[in-house]
């Protein structure tokens, strides 16, 4: 049996790079530089180890509105809302879930200038 | 937000004539009742940037309210036998049988038992909480119980049986490892005290693979997840070699009274039925279609093709999520109005779940009636497509999903859903809850990715042809899947065009051929997918609307087949793509699957072959110098999502006129695994110009002709700018030259 598994994801993310943060905020849906699109397949393979399930989001309203989630890793187990993280627009939500990966792989959080919301 | 989940059902048919009737399965945990109107589905998917929901509501025969219970759905396959006297008068007695567990340790399983869970009482071979096996024999408040003392391992073969000998008033528990080295060996024979004598309960069925939950009654429990291969029931009690000599013996002699059961699951492999080799005839039935032809534990490599040696396929893989069947109570009759144009219809249900609206749909199709055309054109519901994808969990389960599709995941109610109620069955692009691929799809249950609302891929795609159809006064047939299945070319023939969708990619042998007999006697095919005619899957032979696919090795592929299991139980023929059956989509349509790309869709550059004279009327309206199709609502662009290339070498036509093709993908094109041999660094389609949607026309025998287009994104650029578009006026300008019966 061919199994994927999320812990092969394994490319080092150095907090030093904030370049990388600017420019990922600058444009949330690409397209990304070599060094930026290895940091989001890290993040997206990995799929939030650190919490309870990985970071989804939940349709509100199509095309509108979107609300964070954490998806289980268990079959079965409700996907758990997030009601105070309400977005409407998907680069919104991915700018606000990549300061929670960077900051939950890194270790550090981000300086006060790169954890506002999306510019 | 609209809850479009506390009430749902499935249509029985799924595919029903004008004048047939249609049953619709319903059920709500919480509601009384609810709005039911029947509606005909032009665009299904709610996206306000598209066309939204366009849905026409119909009369119908039946009052608009309607009454709803909850039914339950009993997930779970087992093999179950009747009880019968030589059941129930048993005293010492052997049971056993080769097992291959894929989730040991997960919870109590019955691996073959004559016991009731309500009252604990009979005698069940099963494995504990731990994993380990166990014998157990209860009544009237007395139990015996004997275990090994080491769980047994996952995905390995073992005989594993056990006996009670009431003239000693023992009972032993036995297993021997296939193979005992390095780690592997769980090979152990304990006793332990037991009963010298035993009144059984009574009614109570004999299961393989689970247990019964009462007496009298059809329902299960204690689901075992694995491979059982050559159970066998003996009145009497035997050591460890005899247990082996009774599961390896396949040829009984008929003066051994004592041999009450020695099922072949290799015989009737497409049926429900189990076959008992023995003078008793202890034949039994399956519930919830479990994965027949699988590799028994004496399977040796030699050959991969059930067919080849069935002896070797006297296995089947039980699943405790298998679903084939909600066996729901109709709760609505309808009879399609004799006047009713073929199209895809829904149900529509609304009610209020507290301060929230419901609105959920139950789909179905109605057909043209064979042979009786009413538009020289007919658009074909893949309904083989909507079956392998029905309730696709692929989102949920994978933890590729989020990588492969380059950005968040954004879940549905439905999903939602579907992560918390399993009990529906999933899709082939999933596995059970052992890791094992889904390969058995049926449509006796509610699908939520095939209906109005829900999840858009293939279904939602394809209506926004319908609508565009609609939008430029096209009149059309609807004709599907099964049907071309069931009746070959005499379902195509009528029409002078046949146009598959954004996803046709599940086919049968019976449908690829009768689209090549379609294409050969002159008939237009628009193929305006991606994706197509990819995988090799067969229907059952008996059972409506359920299919069965193997994914073998090869292809883009969710899950890997186990080896020696690409052979379908239903009709014995070879599954995984198409490609490796010998014929690549290339032959078809003129192209094949290469690659996905989910960063964004592009659009095609206009190459020489458009250009050339006798082409006008495919062209015309259309610059041939701005790109086509740099818009559209997957990616903004028409060439995206799934897409498909020319390759000679592969078979497209020498004939083929290459249009135009979409080959600067970027980084998001990710090639198929078929397409490539050894790996290197430059596969992707920022370097790769093998990465790409191509648009071909090439024209058939007796003045028929193919045109497609290779990208599942095509259709859903149809709407752009009020339908006034490159990709609208191309499709528009070969849809009027194929209607025209002038030979191309
Ligand atoms: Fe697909």
């Amino acid at each position: 049996m061919l199994v994927t598994y999320p812990e092969a994801a394994h490319w080092p993310i150095d907090p030093a790079r904030l370049d990388l943060v600017e420019e990922f905020r600058a444009k949330p849906r690409g397209p990304h530089g070599d060094e930026l699109q290895k940091l989001l397949h890290r993040m997206r393979w990995n799929g939030d180890p650190q919490s309870d399930g990985r970071y989804v989001l939940v349709v509100t309203e199509p095309g509108k509105q979107w609300t964070l989630g954490r998806l289980p890793r268990q079959r079965g187990k409700p996907i758990e809302l997030m009601r105070n993280h309400v977005f409407t627009s998907i680069a919104e939500a991915e700018w606000e879930v990549f300061k929670l990966r960077w900051e939950a792989l890194t270790g550090t959080s981000l300086p006060p200038h790169l954890s506002g919301p999306l510019a | 937000m609209t809850d479009t989940t506390s009430v749902l059902g499935y249509a029985w048919p799924l595919v029903a004539s004008p004048g047939e009737e249609i049953t619709f399965q319903l059920s709500s945990p919480t509601l009384p009742s609810a709005e039911a109107v029947l509606v005909r589905v032009r665009c299904g998917d709610p996206d306000p940037n598209g066309p939204g929901l366009r849905l026409e509501e119909l009369p119908a025969s039946f009052d608009r309210t309607i009454g709803l219970t909850h039914q339950p759905i009993r997930p779970g396959s087992c093999a179950v036998v009747p009880d019968g006297p030589p059941l129930s008068a048993l005293q010492s007695f052997t049971v056993g049988a080769f097992l291959w567990p894929t989730l040991p340790g997960e919870r109590i399983q019955t691996v073959l038992s004559r016991w009731r869970g309500d009252t604990k009482e009979g005698w069940r071979l099963g494995l504990d909480e731990t994993g380990r096996l166990e014998f157990v024999l209860a009544m009237q408040g007395k139990s015996w119980r004997v275990a090994t003392t080491e769980p047994l391992l996952s995905r390995e073969w073992v005989l594993a049986g056990a006996a009670w000998d009431a003239d000693a008033g023992r009972i032993r528990i036995m297993v021997r490892s296939a193979d005992p080295q390095a780690g592997r060996d769980r090979s152990q024979v304990v006793e332990a005290e037991g009963p010298t004598s035993m009144r059984w309960p009574e009614a109570t069925p004999l299961a393989i693979a689970a247990h019964a939950s009462t007496a009298g009654k059809e329902t299960f429990e204690g689901f075992y997840d694995g491979k059982i291969d050559r159970p066998r029931l003996y009145a009497a009690a035997e050591t460890l070699d005899g247990l082996h000599r009774l599961c390896e013996t396949t040829s009984f002699p008929t003066t051994d009274q004592r041999l009450l059961g020695a099922w072949d699951f290799s015989r009737g492999m497409a049926t429900d039925q189990v076959t008992d080799l023995s003078t008793q005839h202890l034949h039994g039935t399956l519930r919830q279609m479990p994965t027949r032809a699988v590799t028994g534990a004496n399977w040796d490599g030699s050959t991969d093709r059930w067919t080849d040696c069935p002896a070797q396929y006297g296995a089947i893989h039980f699943h405790s999520d298998d679903v084939a069947d909600a066996e729901w109570k109709p709760t609505l009759r309808f009879r399609v109005p004799t006047d009713w144009k073929s199209g895809f219809y829904a149900l529509r249900l609304r009610a209020m779940q507290g301060a929230e609206p419901v609105e959920s749909f139950v789909g179905f199709f109605v057909r043209a009636e064979i042979g009786k055309p009413t538009s020289k054109l007919a658009f074909v519901a893949s309904t083989a497509t909507f079956l392998a994808y029905a309730n696709s969990a692929l989102r949920l389960d994978q933890v590729h999903a989020e990588a492969m599709l380059e950005g968040l995941l954004t879940l549905s109610r439905d999903d939602a859903y579907l992560q918390e109620h399993r009990e529906l069955g999933l899709s082939t692009y999933d596995t059970h809850a052992d890791g094992s691929g889904w390969n058995i799809s049926s449509a006796r249950r509610p699908i939520l990715n095939m209906r109005p609302r829900g999840n858009v891929f293939n279904y939602g795609n394809d209506t926004h042809f319908i609508d565009w159809l609609e939008a430029i006064g096209q009149d059309y047939d609807i004709v599907t899947d099964d049907d071309i299945h069931r009746h070959g070319v005499q379902v195509l023939k009528p029409y002078t065009c046949v146009v598959t969708g954004s996803h046709p990619e599940y086919i049968s042998r019976e449908i690829w051929e009768a689209f090549d007999a379609y294409q050969r006697g002159g008939g237009r095919h628009m193929y305006l997918g991606g994706n197509g005619f990819y995988w090799r899957i067969a229907y059952h032979p008996t059972v409506p609307h359920t299919i069965e696919m193997r994914r073998g090795m090869t292809g883009l592929r969710t899950w890997e087949g186990e080896a020696g299991e690409t052979a379908l139980a239903f009709t014995g023929e070879p599954s995984s793509t198409w490609r490796s059956n010998g014929r690549p989509p290339q032959r078809l349509v003129g192209v094949g699957f290469d690659a996905q790309v989910f960063t964004h869709s592009s659009p095609y550059r206009w190459l020489d072959g458009a250009r050339a004279p006798g082409l006008g009327w495919l062209t015309a309206g259309i610059d041939l110098d701005t790109p086509l199709g740099d818009f559209g609502l997957r990616g903004n662009g028409a060439a995206g999502v799934e897409i498909d290339r020319v390759d000679f070498s592969l078979g497209t036509p020498p004939g083929t006129v290459w249009l135009a093709t979409a080959d600067r993908l970027g980084y998001g094109g990710t090639p198929a695994p078929e397409e490539i041999r050894t790996l290197h660094r430059g596969v992707m389609g920022d370097q790769n110009a093998q990465v790409r949607a191509d648009l071909v026309f090439f024209p058939t025998a007796n003045g028929g002709a193919v045109f497609s287009t290779g990208s599942i994104a095509w259709v859903c650029a149809l709407s752009h700018n009020d339908y006034d578009n490159n990709v609208s006026r191309l499709t528009r300008n070969v849809l009027k030259r194929f209607l025209d019966p002038a030979p191309l």
